[in-house]
């Protein structure tokens, strides 16, 4: 798999929204409330309205991540970020996440496969490429780092 | 990022039914009538299945695809990709997700997957590998 590195991206969080149980599973809706990104190409913030990541823990102990983000570049473009993603580890594990401790990124499966969408030609790029992301649960929020698949 | 092969796959496919213009771009339909997959962990025949794909108006492709696998120890696993083929541009991608019910296989459930495709006259090829 050839891959670079598109950015990293943070993103802070407002307390869960917990659905609990559906048909599904166990969902829960996680606000995003603000953030920021930077890579080679592009940098920017993360803006608060329409972002959030709709989690629904499967009956395997699987977290499916439906994750929608709004970026706007340092110069003024608006992009949309779409990413599915899956979490799940051993349940010590997910239970010391869920508590809000520090876990060490490698001691769990958190991967995301981006797409993005923008109108701005400067950032056309986005709409053309798939990328995949390894992600870090920190208390204040995730961590992505988000590659370009080539 | 690390990965790791999981299949090779090929695809045959029948005459493609064009839907034409819609309001998301131009959507040709790629029936799926069979092929085979093989990696270290499962082998096995594709049952069937079509591609939706939508030309959009930059000329990328956006893929969106169901097929059913049969491994060669009866166990059906449903799959699915979405991705992007632009061909002025050599970019073939796709991000494949799995389901069944198979023990066996239930790690597919639980990974994310990223595939190389290539076009070839008799169907595409899909090199598929496991992100770690």
């Amino acid at each position: 798999m050839n891959t670079r590195l598109l950015m990293t991206l943070r993103v802070t969080v407002a307390a869960p929204q917990n659905i609990a149980g559906v048909p599904h599973g166990t969902r829960r809706t996680v606000p995003i409330t603000g953030g920021d990104f930077d890579g080679p190409w592009l940098r920017g913030s993360v803006l608060p309205g329409g972002s959030g990541d709709w989690l629904l823990l499967r009956a395997d102990g699987v977290l499916e991540l439906d994750f929608r983000a709004t970026l706007r570049t340092d110069d003024g473009a608006l992009i949309s970020m779409r990413s599915f993603g899956l979490r799940h580890g051993p349940p010590e594990v997910m239970e010391a996440l869920a508590r809000g401790e520090a876990v060490e990124p490698a001691a769990y499966y958190f991967r995301t496969t981006p797409r993005f969408e923008t109108s701005h030609p400067k950032y056309a790029f986005l709409n053309r490429r798939i990328a995949v992301a390894t992600g870090d649960r920190r208390a204040e929020g995730p961590v992505y780092t988000i590659h370009e698949l080539h | 990022m690390n990965a790791r092969p999981l299949m090779r796959l090929r695809f045959t496919t029948a005459p493609v039914e064009e839907i034409g213009l819609t309001p998301h771009g131009t959507l040709s339909i790629f029936p799926i009538t069979g092929g085979s997959f093989e990696g270290e962990r499962l082998r096995g025949t594709v049952l069937g299945g079509a591609d939706w794909v939508t030309a959009a108006a930059d000329g990328t492709r956006e893929l969106d695809l169901r097929v059913t696998l049969e491994t060669d120890d009866g166990a059906l696993i449903h799959m699915t990709f979405t991705g992007v083929r632009d061909d002025a541009n050599h970019y073939f991608r796709t991000l494949p997700r799995f389901e069944t019910a198979a023990p066996k296989y239930a790690f597919l459930n639980r990974l994310l997957a990223v595939g190389v495709g290539e076009g070839h006259r008799d169907g595409p090829i899909h090199t598929i590998e496991e992100i770690l």
